[in-house]
């Protein structure tokens, strides 16, 4: 498993165990979190502190609208991690 | 108590309680606290420094801390013309801001401030004791409102002579000070009664920082209310909530409810410094028309309102857009409500082609709709708000929604998060509209066959 790999797998759990009523919905980097979801943005808002925090890193805030698929996300938090 | 402006109100509690709390904040992991005295003198010994400068227009990029606060009363009582700004909003719409509103110098992000700077407009006109606040987030080129700390103090004032704190209270100030319900109702509410106002620490600490803080009272927009509700994070001090800037679902307010804690509605604008009405009673949406307002109902339904100390100056360079929204000096909101028999306003929807969401922001109906149309190629639609968000409407039979959602996915992932569509759902038939055409919203969403 690649490490972009890793932080999607990771994420999808975080994502599942912030909001527990999409247990058992699809994700994938494509998947659009507002309208695939339906996570409003304080559920966006909450995921993303669970995420900074999991993963160690700090996504500026002014980044954060610009967030717009699970890819995004993951894009975001792999430019953050220390390279391997 | 009624102040004339923010130096009447800071001057009066320096004086009458120098000692009491009126900010608190967090720095360095730690509770920190302003008194009455202390910061009235800081905001007088800034004022002093921002009156020396040239420009008569300053921008602040709200960021809700102790300093910004600081910073936007200093330059008030400074003389300046002051336009508040959220921090959070694209580049494009920050410079366009920037650029309408015509102002001079900036405070807030270093960067930010920097990469604005181009855009200054150091020559412009000032305009003493003048608040200008953005509509929020319609996707119509915002409009800014001219608003005086007169009538933002008297809005202030009109609240607490319903909804009363007391200098043991302790307000939290969680929404974004560029927004007139939070400055006004997280902010000015709680310092004029003389109430220690807690400046949150931001969206991340949405979820704790009543822990932190140990607010009695709080004021919210419904979707951040239904986050804490949620998350459990409404501390056992707190008693008073009260909820504004958009529609409130009933089970929200039964659910604060339940914990035992007092919940109160309120309606207001930007255009009227915020609340004009708020709920006193069992029912929270019948509502209480402030001593300083009056509320008529036009013939169509329409709420006027008569608020002769609250009522903006008018729309920053927009003479017409202010000419017809205040005829006479009576505000045409653009909502509709009635009065029950004891004078209390209910509303009953809107008139004017825009949804109020529970984030507090506003969506623009023709432009947003006519996208998705031309994304879909159907003309037969509506948007209306149901209790998680905007909904689309098709008329016609149901069909499979899937192929819609890939024809709006790209459409969809533009726009900010709260104006997203959460569902889309079939009418079963035509939508039903006026005489003249028109789409008649409140008969889709009062429609009980709307097919999900």
């Amino acid at each position: 498993m690649t490490r972009r790999e890793e932080i999607l797998e990771k994420a999808k759990t975080i994502i599942v165990e912030s909001l527990p009523e999409l247990e058992g919905q699809e994700f994938s980097e494509s998947t659009v979190i507002n309208t695939d979801t339906g996570i409003d943005s304080m559920g966006f808002t909450l995921i993303i502190c669970r995420l900074e925090a999991a993963f160690d890193v700090r996504i500026p805030n002014r980044q954060w609208q610009k967030l717009s698929t699970l890819g995004d996300v993951v894009d975001a938090i792999e430019k953050r991690l220390p390279q391997p | 108590m009624r102040f004339s402006g923010f130096g009447d109100m800071l001057g009066h509690w320096a004086e009458a309680a120098p000692d009491r709390p009126a900010l608190l904040y967090e720095r360095g992991g730690q509770l920190q606290m302003c008194t009455f005295a202390e910061m009235d003198r800081l905001v007088r010994a800034r004022a002093e420094a921002l009156r020396q400068a040239p420009d008569q227009c300053r921008g602040i990029l709200c960021d809700g801390s102790f300093d910004c606060v600081v910073e936007i009363f200093a330059a008030v009582l400074g003389g300046k013309r002051v336009v508040l700004l959220s921090d959070m909003v694209p580049d494009e719409t920050l410079i366009d801001m920037v650029r309408s509103a015509e102002i001079g110098s900036l405070w807030g992000d270093v960067d930010l401030v920097e990469s604005l700077s181009p855009h200054l407009v150091p020559a412009a006109e000032g305009g003493p004791g003048r608040l200008l606040f953005f509509t929020s987030g319609t996707t119509d080129r915002s409009k800014a409102v001219v608003l005086t700390d007169a009538s933002l103090m008297s809005s202030a004032y009109n609240g607490g002579a319903l909804l009363p704190l007391s200098p043991e209270d302790r307000l939290l100030c969680l929404l974004p000070l560029n927004h007139v319900f939070g400055f006004v109702c997280g902010l000015l509410w709680g310092l004029s009664c003389g109430a220690a106002v807690a400046l949150g620490r931001g969206q991340r600490h949405y979820g704790d920082d009543c822990a932190f803080f140990r607010p009695t009272a709080l004021s919210a927009v419904p979707l951040l209310l239904g986050f804490l509700l949620q998350q459990g994070a409404l501390n056992e001090e707190l008693k008073l909530v009260l909820v504004g800037a958009g529609g409130c679902p009933k089970p929200l307010l039964d659910g604060v409810r339940a914990m035992g804690k007092a919940v109160h509605f309120g309606y207001g604008l930007t255009e009227t410094s915020s609340g004009v009405a708020l709920s006193l009673g069992s029912d929270p949406y019948a509502m209480t028309v402030c001593p300083d307002d009056a509320i008529a109902i036009a013939d169509d339904g329409e709420v006027l309102i008569t608020a002769p100390t609250c009522v903006m100056e008018g729309y920053w360079r927009r003479p017409a857009d202010t000419a017809a929204a205040l005829a006479d000096g009576v505000l045409h909101t653009g909502d509709l409500g009635r009065l029950d028999w004891a004078g209390r306003l209910i509303l009953t929807g809107r008139k004017k082609e825009t949804l109020v969401l529970m984030d507090g922001t506003k969506l623009f109906l023709p432009e947003y709709e006519g996208a998705i149309g031309q994304a879909l190629g159907v003309t037969d639609l509506c948007v209306v708000l149901e209790d998680k968000g905007p909904v689309l409407v098709l008329g016609g039979p149901s069909g499979d929604k899937a192929p819609l959602w890939e024809k709006l996915r790209p459409l969809m992932a533009q726009r900010p998060r709260g104006q997203q569509l959460r569902d889309i759902v079939f009418f079963g038939g035509p939508l039903p509209r006026t005489a003249s055409g028109k789409i008649m919203r409140w008969a889709v969403q009062r429609e009980g066959s709307v097919e999900k």
